[in-house]
């Protein structure tokens, strides 16, 4: 199975057939050297350009950007787990054990949401 | 073949024409990423190779899809048979699965949509991926050369019988 790709900006892009240029001046940049690079994964885009994006797709930002969506989402979770180990080692007490619902709760609905993909 | 819908394999469909080739990119059947022509000049098929190269340093696919011009039936001339070699060492020196499929594997698997020519083949792949259509070359007279973007459809073909799904839309 493949992995998602970086972005879908370029297939985005070019289903609603813009140029390069077009969008650049949507996003309010010069030329559309930026959007190539973004298109390339040669750049990462900024938190304001890809609101500028979702706005200009109609598509939300994990779609547009599913690869690096992908790879925080892992992060997250794993690191989420490695808390939740580390609080359960500590004292325990009402606020740890609300702690411990919320970390649970990241994890379960990734391997949900991973599971319904299957 | 079984797909499950949330299940991505990305293929990357090549078709060589006689001034480069012309590429898909797909994830599902449903899928299309990228598609487009390259234009090799000068050594035809080291341009290609250079493009071809490119392409999957980018897309990373999973298998790489071209035309099997070893058959019977295939009219392909001698560069491009060297070509469809020439990728395939690529594609194992790159790592990437290889599927050479026959022309006629593809007529067979557009049988539902109707004719199985050319241009009724590009017709329905356009009606099933809008955003090709506006690619759709005018209809070739018989003293006009084949038009360069009719590859992105030979390759779109190919990949959509490589995942051995066509869905046949009324257009």
């Amino acid at each position: 199975m493949s992995h998602k790709l970086e972005n879908y900006l370029r297939t985005h892009r070019r289903r609603a057939g813009l140029t390069q240029d077009e969008v650049a001046f949507l996003l309010g940049c010069k030329s559309g050297t930026k959007v190539s690079r973004y298109e390339r994964f040669r750049r990462r885009p900024p938190l304001e350009t890809v609101f500028a994006y979702e706005v200009i797709f109609r598509a939300p930002a994990r779609e547009l950007l599913a690869g690096t969506y992908q790879r925080v989402e892992r992060t997250a979770v794993r690191r989420a787990r490695l808390l939740a180990q580390t609080l359960r080692g500590g004292k325990q007490n009402r606020l740890t054990t609300r702690k411990l619902a919320a970390l649970n709760a990241v994890a379960s609905s990734v391997d949900r949401t991973q599971r319904a993909k299957r | 073949m079984s797909f499950s819908p949330g299940r991505i394999t990305r293929v990357l469909a090549v078709q060589p024409t006689t001034r480069g080739f012309g590429f898909a990119v797909m994830e599902r059947p449903d899928g299309l990423i990228d598609w487009g022509t390259k234009e090799a000049r000068g050594d035809k098929n080291k341009q290609a190779l250079i493009h071809l190269a490119a392409l999957i340093g980018r897309y990373q696919p999973e298998v790489l899809v071209f035309e099997d011009t070893e058959t019977k039936d295939s009219r392909r001339c001698a560069r491009i048979r060297l070509l469809a070699q020439e990728i395939a060492q690529m594609a194992i020196k790159l790592r990437v699965r290889t599927r050479r499929i026959p022309r006629r594997l593809v007529k067979h698997a557009f049988a539902e949509t109707g004719p199985t020519t050319k241009p009724w083949i590009a017709a329905a792949i356009a009606s099933q991926f809008p955003e090709l259509s506006r690619h759709l070359p005018a209809r070739r007279r018989p003293w006009m050369s084949q038009d360069v973007r009719m590859s992105i459809f030979d390759a779109v073909a190919l990949a959509l019988t490589h995942y051995g799904r066509i869905e046949v839309r009324e257009s």
